[in-house]
């Protein structure tokens, strides 16, 4: 396979680079997309954009703004996967998918085992789970399993909250006396714990959750864990995070940035016309774009198999597999370093927007 | 690196003694003596201007998950307003790790220590402070609330174990010591306590936040670690708490101690509000005990945001959030809480708090045992630094301020009668000498040969404020980093770090710990080099044993 094509013709990797500076340099606006990258890759990004006075976001950032947008607005009860594993009484998985999201979650909350600490320890978990895909809570012997579609949670995270206030619901009595009966399971949980993905989830039923977690707190103790997005999302977003103070959809016009949720989401800048080239990345798993126009400059990093036919295309490593690479752990709510599993000498994303920022400018601050 | 004289100044070095005209010399990023027979490569006048060396923090919340936290959950305060400068990346994106490092740069400070670093989230602090550009960082890692160390105590183990732990996990981090946040309460936190003061039990480990904080005290002396135990007491921010304050004093025994942010603990229940200053009370307290250095965490009238791992005090804070939102972490052991808030000056309570702390730092007579900081950005952003110098160095300046307050503040805080008035000096010993040697910096905070050529040369005037706040030439290890108050370029300092000696047979037992409890390899929440952009980011600081 090609370390580097145009067009799907073969480049040398040198040209590759040199070319890829060249577009972005005469861009009006250059886009830095998808994002899918280590912490390292994403610093180089962000200091790209800066340098380019583009914008960059992440090809998650609609899961993780939707728990951003909450924070900001609301506020957020957050805990580890750790702490919920050792003390977490009632764990209650909202929604499909989770175990999709998150492929190492039921070893790492080991919901079948009790919890270690506090007043609970050694006693059974209690374990509810509402809207499961297919087979998913099966892996979970006791589980309390809720029949819930997707576009019912909501409405179920709205009628739990309810009669835990004590209002009245307009559903059926025996409804009631079921989610009366869960409310009040909520209610007897020494530390209880929310597990959640936005990948299901919108910003108002997670901000219904979160409220629900405010009143458990007035008398007991309850929090949440919330699943990061996909492709690094929540690296990146902490990467973004000190280097410029906001998530991804942040633009560097004005020389500083400014973040906008709509302004700067990377479909909408292309299909606008307002980004006039976009560097595409997506080291994870090669995803593509979802914008709709194939008519701007495009320089796509990503692995071998991902090789566009149209635009530039430079091969890079897979965090975490072919280099060493820091990521978010979701099983810790930490960065960690993960070291190499199959490494090669593949560039990553850091090294290859290196190269490209050499082009760009010299003696730039890395 | 060319020889350099700076000529003339008024020179303010504390550690040497020298308050006088002078020059300072330096060479290959070192203080030097002056050479004989050689000629300076590089001449620079700074007569008429005062040369100190660069300043050290002791205590600024500029780092980590938490720090992040309130970036995210604040965006709307901190919108960027200004381009960067050429060669100055980010610089001007308000509330990034680049703005922070060139925002101290230009105050003349070179060494900032990050105060609350937990062990399972180092690697992202040790990240940031990698984005911190100019100024060397340091970390203290927080222990206190870990079930690792609450199990040993719980167990009577020797001491012996417990000093290996801690210097396993002070090494693990790479920090610069210890530090002790409400010991013992955030875990009460966790099985439903609301209140947590210094005998009370935690559940299920049968130990008092007492001994908990004694036990680190003990373990940080007797691994040489040169910082006390740097603890922030129960009961913050409560009115009375001034009696937890000078219980905790009584309870360290003699044996060094650093308390944290003391203006949130000087606290009486006087007056009608039945919240008073009790700041008088405390100094005369803190100059009995010469064994304990404070940082007072001073209140600024400003928007800001309270970020602490006392997760049980900023749970109890979240209905008083100005604007009303917060996060709240139940991390691992501390985790973190943020809540946004605004000091007025108009409200009774925060004016209150203002007057403590000013207080405090006019009470305090040895300006080497008290420290200005104000809790970046607890009580206020680190930026206040310049009017906070002001306000100690003008009696008449507080009295403008005071004429602001509300009236009855004034009959429940001593700050009218202080009449004394911080010397250049003094500021330089607290800012200078004093810091390094709370840390045990042997060559940094001090213009002496040998030392780092870390030097920030201001400009009198009648604006105090403003002389701070752009100092006129900054040297970081000998290459002008700052003219006229502005950064030109970005040099990369060092994060500081210490290495206390332990068995290593703590290692294989904390890695059995880690395997059984979480089923998870402790390496995970290691610093390993390879984890970092660059090389050589760290530096040692020797131990004192």
């Amino acid at each position: 396979m090609e370390t580097a094509t145009l067009d799907g013709k073969a480049i040398a990797l040198g040209d590759a680079y040199r070319h890829a500076g060249k577009i972005l340099k005469e861009a009006a606006f250059p886009l830095i997309a998808g994002l899918g990258a280590d912490v390292a890759g994403a610093r180089a990004a962000i200091l790209l954009a800066e340098q380019l006075k583009g914008a960059f976001d992440h090809l998650a950032s609609r899961e993780t703004l939707a728990d951003i947008d909450v924070k900001r607005s609301f506020g957020m009860f957050t805990t580890t996967a750790n702490e919920a594993r050792l003390r977490g009484d009632c764990v209650v998985l909202i929604g499909p998918g989770l175990t999709q999201a998150w492929p190492g979650m039921l070893e790492r909350l080991a919901l079948a085992e009790p919890p270690r600490r506090g007043a609970q320890a050694q006693q059974p978990r209690k374990v509810i789970w509402v809207g499961p895909d297919g087979d998913e809570a099966k892996a979970v012997p006791g589980a309390k399993v809720i029949p819930a579609s997707v576009q019912e949670l909501s409405g179920v995270l709205a009628a739990w909250r309810a009669r835990f206030g004590g209002r009245p619901v307009a559903l059926d009595a025996e409804k009631i006396t079921l989610i009366d009966a869960l409310v009040e399971t909520l209610r007897n949980a020494r530390f209880g714990v929310f597990v959640w993905s936005a990948s299901t989830l919108d910003p108002l039923a997670i901000e219904m959750l979160q409220a629900l977690v405010i009143e458990l707190n007035a008398t007991t103790r309850f929090t949440g864990v919330h699943i990061g997005g996909r492709s690094g999302a929540s690296g990146v977003t902490q990467t973004a995070g000190w280097m410029t103070g906001f998530p991804p959809r942040t633009g560097f016009g004005r020389g500083y940035p400014e973040h906008d949720p709509w302004r700067f989401e990377s479909s909408r800048l292309v299909d606008s016309g307002e980004a006039d080239a976009a560097l595409w990345i997506s080291a994870f798993d090669g995803e593509k774009p979802a914008w709709s126009r194939a008519d701007i400059p495009l320089i796509t990093l990503a692995p071998a198999q991902a090789a566009p036919s149209r635009g530039l295309f430079i091969k890079v490593g897979q965090p975490g597999v072919t280099h060493d690479a820091v990521l978010m752990g979701q099983e810790t709510g930490g960065m960690t370093l993960r070291r190499a599993s199959a490494p090669t000498d593949a560039p990553s994303v850091a090294q290859a927007i290196g190269a490209i920022m050499a082009e760009v400018s010299e003696g730039a601050w890395r | 690196m060319a020889l350099t004289v700076l000529r003339g100044g008024h020179i303010v070095d504390p550690a040497t003694g020298q308050d006088a005209i002078g020059d300072v010399w330096f060479e290959d990023g070192r203080i030097v003596e002056r050479p004989d027979g050689r000629s300076a490569d590089k001449e620079i006048d700074v007569s008429g201007h005062i040369v100190m060396a660069g300043a050290i923090d002791i205590h600024s919340h500029i780092a980590g998950g938490n720090v992040n936290t309130a970036r995210l959950l604040l965006p709307e305060l901190h919108r960027a307003i200004r381009a960067r400068l050429a060669d100055t990346p980010l610089s001007t994106a308000k509330w990034s790790s680049y703005e922070t490092g060139r925002l101290y740069a230009q105050m003349g400070f070179t060494t900032v220590v990050e105060p609350a670093m937990a062990p399972h989230h180092a690697l992202q602090t040790h990240l940031e402070f990698n984005d911190v550009p100019i100024i060397d960082k340091g970390a203290l890692t927080v222990l206190g609330n870990d079930d690792f160390l609450l199990g040993m105590l719980r167990d009577g183990e020797k001491d012996g174990a417990i000093n290996d732990y801690v210097a396993q996990t002070v090494e693990n981090t790479r920090s610069l010591g210890l530090k002790c946040i409400n010991p013992g309460g955030v875990e009460a936190f966790k099985e439903n306590m609301r209140a947590f003061g210094l005998d009370d039990v935690v559940p299920f480990y049968g130990l008092t936040s007492r001994q908990i904080f004694q036990s680190l005290q003990k373990s940080t002396q007797a691994l040489g670690i040169a910082h006390p135990l740097h603890l922030h007491m129960n009961n913050l921010g409560l009115a009375g708490n001034i009696d937890t304050a000078l219980a905790t004093i009584d309870a360290a025994q003699g044996l060094p101690l650093h308390l944290a942010h003391v203006q949130f603990y000087a606290y009486g229940k006087e007056g009608k509000n039945g919240f008073s200053s009790a700041g008088a009370l405390f100094a005369e307290k803190i100059n009995a005990n010469p064994n304990v250095s404070v940082d007072v965490g001073q209140v600024m009238f400003s928007d800001t945001v309270t970020i602490s791992s006392d997760v049980l005090k900023q749970f109890n804070s979240l209905p008083g959030a100005i604007p009303k939102k917060g996060a709240i972490f139940d991390g691992d052991a501390n985790g973190g809480g943020i809540v946004p808030y605004v000091y007025k000056i108009s409200n009774y309570y925060n004016a209150i708090q203002w007057a403590a702390g000013l207080e405090l730092f006019l009470l305090i007579e040895n300006p080497e045992q008290v420290f200005f900081t104000t809790d970046h950005p607890n009580g206020g952003p680190f930026t206040t630094y310049p009017e906070l110098f002001a306000l100690l160095m003008s009696a008449d300046l507080r009295a403008q301020h005071l004429a602001r307050l509300p009236a009855e503040v004034l009959e429940h805080t001593t700050l009218p009668s202080i009449s004394r008035e911080y010397t250049l000096y003094e500021i330089a010993q607290m800012s200078r000498s004093g810091a390094a040697k709370l840390f045990g910096f042997v060559d940094r905070g001090r213009l002496s040969p040998g030392a780092i050529a870390d030097i920030a040369v201001y400009k009198p005037g009648r604006d105090v404020a403003g002389m701070f706040r752009r100092a006129a030439l900054v040297f970081k290890d000998g290459a002008l980093v700052v003219r006229d108050g502005q950064v030109s370029h970005y040099t990369r300092g060092k994060t500081l770090h210490i290495r206390p000696r332990y068995d290593q047979q703590i290692t294989k037992r904390l890695d059995s710990y880690y395997d059984e409890l979480y089923g998870l390899p402790r390496s995970i929440f290691d610093v390993p080099d390879a984890a970092l952009p660059h090389k050589d980011a760290f530096a040692e600081v020797p131990c004192r044993i």
